[in-house]
């Protein structure tokens, strides 16, 4: 146990114990600097305060980076998943996506483990009200009883928290969660800074007692049969027992009643000002905005083992107790449903994302990272892996080390940041895999192969995951040599039969498996070889068939990677770069990118633009080279 | 310090003689892939820096062209890449199949003044030439937006606009499907995706068609002849192209259509236009003429104004300048006073007239060779960078590679069920669709999809 703080130094400290904070705290204190973590309470580390799930489209891509790169998240969801399963399980392996319904409690556990046991690593209960500034930097945090701790980097993933408001029906109260005070003092500091605040909101349903719950009326949906694990160090042994789904669905009465308590709701009354995410919108929304729908889908997903509480996923509320309880008790099932806690709004402060750099770190006051919904997003997942980054680049400023952060055809994480810091939002972001244009090499079956190679160089992978990886990865190379250098004949009735059709000429083993349902291990069977691996198997066969797709998504990055790493000054004066209209001058100017790929992607920068700054940037380059050499000629670098 | 800039390595093609019937015109290409397009064009790398004449094959081995092949291997060249430049006969149909060709072995079309933008980043220019580097670029990429425009007038671009639309909405359906797989919106299984995708393909092969047929081959600096009724125009143009190509005859409003033809001046390209007198005309089909008359004037570059100086005695300047009103103002015009044979005062006529006008003789020819040269002078500097020539060869080209990527993705989706591949596809068709229409969508679909589905557990 690591709960005496014993000196008041450090290299990072972390301000707050939710999923980002955990993991920029493990990230930080894994690659070795001296790591505080202050949270107002130390019993909700790891808190669940949405759904009790982990992963989904495009968040498990997430989770599994996150893993790949030593997180705490992936193994979390596998110790505490009482329900798992794979999305898209028909569609191709690019899409696919692992879903791991958690024990709250387990999950929690798993967590504070983790954090207790980390080496260079402690915990502080206690909250935080100011930053410690000097010489325009931060160099540490104070405390509410005026406890002050420092350290030239300070990460601050505190969610809901600042300026918290909680609304339900027509009542509001400050609030960070349900039961949870928000940080007023803090969010008040931080508004006098140089940040752009906005508002967002998000919500929650009201939750259920599950004895109250008549299970024969609802739809079973059970976990998948064989089912997948969420770490790439973790098998299914780890999962604890295993429970169902529901499915349920709302109904007109259902609607109607929600419908007559519009005028008690604060999203109808203008009360709740912060803009909401459009793809999880609160059920008087879904009511007044699809008009046309009659009924709409409910999981229910169960709190934990312990517990007979439900989450009813699909119905987050903000209308009045009241009306919650009335149209609840509309649903099938639900009849005689007693609620144990009352759905809820929430608004928060969020800070412009564009005002970050790619490691997080805040472009108005240097050695501050802004991590998880602060940054204006949504969601475990996204908040863990912005945690893991600032994590690892507070450490890495800590120690006079240059940032690091993965670029977008290399991580989810590297869509989610350079988006943030690109583009802005003006909802809670999310992660889809639409969003990300390489997604059929960013698949969540790779985020190994893409990311653990730079997690070692960083100091963030141990012994145990390094020797597991590099096994993998030189079982994958080895089998894919030999499955391309065995060829059967025309006559093979194995293979044959297996294609089910004749050969007309010799085939490699690898060329056959180009072909559309044919898998490694039928082939290697049909060819008398050993089986392989599930893991090693199931990479050499998405590797062929999306050979082309990759080979040209690969060129598409060599060609452009060059021009797209090239940096941007930070001293650049775009109002006096000549053809540069006026319009995009200032969409450059808001968002100053540091890239010539990132200006690219900036909304409404032309292609003409970009060239106008590349010449722009070789005219300076120009420029300095010659004042250095002294010399007034015309510079002529050609051989 | 600044960052040196890095190399760029795709390889890129363009038309680098003026686009038209010249005699000689040069194909130039440079990047990486150069020595591997020229061996395929030609059989063979020739001797650094010599001229090679060689045969300039397609796909299919049959010979394109014969003409000079010269390779400069980087660094030793203007871009600083390797490049190789083709000669072969000028003329759109040549120059044409050699782009394609070139494109098919995996170049692009070079972006306005990316040649001279290499060939700066490569060192290759030094810095005193900077501030125009970035002139060209502006100016060539508004060129060649004009020109783009005017190769895909009208239909053409509405086509574009409507399939575009088409893949945007199908997109849609897909990307939903995969984003959301517990929504129940997963169209990828059901008939809709696959009728939309048969609906597109056969759109397709519409638009390509008609793009194909040549009625869209805009070229050249277009010039219009415009003119009251038996002004003379097609007299004009018959007398500037040398042969005859439109039907004269003494009845006002002969000219109900549009007639074009190319001529050169000297090697700038006209495409010149001849339209139907401009009066308030009877029936119907000459109000449709003069209607089309007013379209042809708007897109021009020039407009000859042609007057008869027979028929106002005394009141040609008034006449010239009524006329003058039905051209948008900012047009540049040339005024010509025709028939100057019937009217053997016709000196006393041009008293007091403007300078600049010209008079001739469509009929006899006298004073055409004093127009030639006047227009020279005047249209001489509308040297477009990238003709229309070369937008509407990567039109072509953009639109057949849209084509095939909504073909693959389709055989994706019937063969192996595999939505993500045809979603990356319908992406790249999207995006050759971009590059035809020039404008960026947004591509803003997940707004899409949650203004259009209900969304959200």
């Amino acid at each position: 146990m690591a709960m005496m703080v014993s000196a008041t130094n450090f290299d990072v400290i972390v301000v707050g114990g939710g999923h980002a904070g955990t993991e920029a705290a493990l990230a930080s204190a894994r690659s070795g600097s001296k790591t505080l973590l202050v949270t107002q309470n130390i019993e909700t580390l790891g808190q669940m305060s949405c759904n009790p799930a982990i992963g989904g489209i495009g968040k498990s891509h997430l989770v599994k980076e996150i893993d790949a790169l030593g997180g705490v998240m992936a193994l979390a969801a596998d110790h505490s998943g009482i329900h798992f399963r794979v999305l898209n399980a028909r569609k191709g392996p690019a899409v696919r996506a692992t879903r791991a319904q958690a024990d709250r409690q387990l999950y929690r556990a798993y967590i504070r483990h983790a954090l207790e046991n980390q080496q260079n690593l402690k915990l502080f209960q206690q909250s935080v009200d100011d930053l410690i500034i000097g010489d325009g930097r931060v160099t540490g945090v104070v405390t509410d009883t005026g406890l002050r701790f420092t350290a030239p980097a300070v990460v601050l993933t505190v969610g809901t928290f600042l300026g918290g408001i909680i609304h339900v029906g027509m009542d509001k109260q400050p609030g960070g969660r349900a039961g949870d005070p928000p940080s007023n003092r803090l969010a008040d500091r931080l508004r006098e800074l140089p940040f752009s605040v906005d508002r967002l909101k998000t919500g929650t349903p009201p939750r259920i007692d599950g004895n109250t719950v008549d299970f024969s009326e609802l739809e079973e949906q059970p976990g998948d049969e064989q089912r997948p694990v969420m770490s790439y160090m973790a098998s299914r042994d780890d999962h604890p027992r295993q429970v169902p789904c529901f499915i349920t669905h709302t109904n007109e009465e259902t609607h109607e009643l929600i419908h007559s308590g519009l005028d008690r709701s604060p999203l109808y009354t203008g009360e709740i000002a912060g803009v909401g995410p459009r793809y999880c919108p609160s059920i008087e929304d879904k009511i007044v905005r699809f008009a046309d729908k009659s009924s709409h889908q409910i999981f229910i997903e169960p709190e934990g083992l312990n517990t007979t509480e439900l989450y009813p996923n699909g119905i987050s509320t903000s209308l009045p107790f009241d009306v919650q309880q009335a149209f609840v008790r509309t649903i099938k099932g639900f009849e005689n449903t007693h609620i144990t806690r009352p759905g809820y709004a929430i608004e928060y402060d969020f800070f412009e994302p564009r005002d970050l750099k790619n490691s997080l770190e805040t472009r108005h006051l240097p050695g501050l990272f802004f991590a998880g919904q602060i940054n204006g997003t949504t969601g475990y997942e996204e908040a863990g892996a912005q945690g893991l980054i600032a994590g690892i680049n507070a450490a890495r400023l800590a120690k006079g080390e240059e940032a690091w952060s993965p670029r977008r055809n290399e991580a989810y994480m590297g869509v989610l940041v350079d988006d943030l810091i690109t583009m802005g939002t003006r909802e809670p972001y999310r992660m889809f895999t639409s969003r990300a244009e390489y997604r059929l090499i960013l698949r969540q079956d790779n985020a190994d192969r893409r990311l653990t190679e730079q997690g070692r160089e960083l100091g963030l992978i141990d012994e145990q995951r390094w020797r597991y990886f590099c096994e993998k990865e030189e079982a994958i190379q080895r089998q894919a040599g030999v499955l391309s250098k065995t060829y059967v004949h025309p006559g093979d009735a194995a293979v044959e039969t297996l294609l089910g059709q004749a050969l007309n000429r010799d085939h490699s083993l690898l060329g056959l498996l180009k072909r559309p349902g044919v898998t490694v291990n039928e082939l290697m069977n049909a060819a008398k070889l050993d089986s392989l691996r599930e893991e090693v198997a199931e990479q050499i066969e998405i590797d062929c068939k999306y050979e082309g797709y990759i080979v040209r998504q690969q060129e598409e990055i060599d060609r452009v990677m060059a021009q797209q790493e090239m940096a941007i000054p930070d001293s650049i004066e775009y109002g006096t770069i000549s053809g540069l209209s006026n319009e995009v001058c200032q969409k450059l100017e808001s968002v100053r990118p540091a890239t010539i790929g990132q200006a690219g992607r900036v909304a409404g920068v032309t292609h003409a633009a970009i060239s106008l700054l590349l010449v722009y940037l070789k005219k300076q380059y120009l420029m300095e080279s010659q004042g250095k050499q002294g010399t007034s000629r015309p510079l002529k670098l050609g051989r | 310090m600044s960052e040196k800039p890095p190399v760029l390595e795709d390889t890129i093609v363009a038309q680098a003689t003026p686009p038209g019937r010249g005699g000689i015109g040069v194909v130039r290409l440079s990047g990486n892939k150069v020595q591997d397009i020229c061996q395929a064009i030609t059989g063979s790398l020739p001797v650094p820096r010599f001229a090679a004449i060689s045969d300039f094959r397609d796909g299919d081995r049959s010979v394109i062209d014969r003409g000079l092949v010269i390779y400069f291997p980087k660094p030793a060249s203007f871009t600083g890449e390797h490049v190789l430049e083709l000669h072969g006969h000028g003329g759109p149909v040549v120059m044409r199949l050699l782009l394609d060709r070139c494109v098919r072995l995996g170049a692009r079309i070079a972006a306005p003044g990316e040649f001279t933008q290499r060939a700066f980043l490569n060192d290759k220019i030094d810095l005193s030439q900077a501030e125009a580097i970035a002139d060209l670029i502006d100016s060539a990429s508004k060129a060649a937006a004009k020109s783009a425009v005017r190769s895909m007038q009208g239909e053409f671009s509405n086509q574009i606009e409507k399939l575009t639309e088409k893949v945007t909405l199908l997109r849609m359906y897909v990307e939903a499907a995969i984003d959301f797989p517990e929504e129940e919106i997963d169209f990828l299984g059901d008939k809709k995706v696959q009728g939309m995708l048969k609906s597109i393909l056969s759109e397709f092969d519409e638009v390509t068609e008609k793009a194909t047929q040549g009625a869209l081959l805009r070229e050249g600096v277009s010039l219009v002849l415009a003119g009251r009724p038996n002004a003379g125009k097609s007299s004009l143009m018959n007398s500037l192209t040398g042969k005859e190509v439109s039907i004269v005859t003494d009845i006002a409003g002969t000219t109900r259509d549009i007639v074009d033809n190319y001529i050169h001046l000297d090697g700038l390209p006209l495409r010149l236009i001849d339209t139907a007198g401009l009066r308030s005309g009877s029936d119907v089909i000459e109000v449709e003429g003069v209607k089309r008359a007013h379209g042809e004037i708007r897109n021009a570059d020039h407009v000859i104004l042609i007057v008869d100086c027979f028929a106002y005695r005394g009141e040609l300047a008034a006449a010239a300048e009524a006329l003058r009103g039905e051209v948008p103002g900012e047009m540049p015009v040339t005024v010509v006073v025709n028939k100057i044979d019937l009217n053997p005062d016709w000196q006393r006529e041009l008293d007091g007239v403007p300078e600049g006008w010209v008079p001739v003789s469509a009929k006899t020819g006298e004073g055409i060779g004093c127009l030639r040269e006047h227009l020279k002078q005047a249209l001489g500097f509308i040297a477009v960078e990238e003709g229309t020539f070369i937008a509407r060869t990567r039109h072509l080209d953009a639109l057949a590679r849209a084509r095939i990527s909504v073909e693959t993705g389709g055989r994706h989706l019937v063969e192996a069920g595999a939505g993500e591949l045809l979603a990356e596809e319908l992406k790249l068709c999207q995006q050759a669709l971009g590059e035809i229409t020039g404008i960026v969508t947004s591509d803003d679909l997940l707004g899409r999809i949650f203004s259009s589905f209900c969304i959200g557990k």
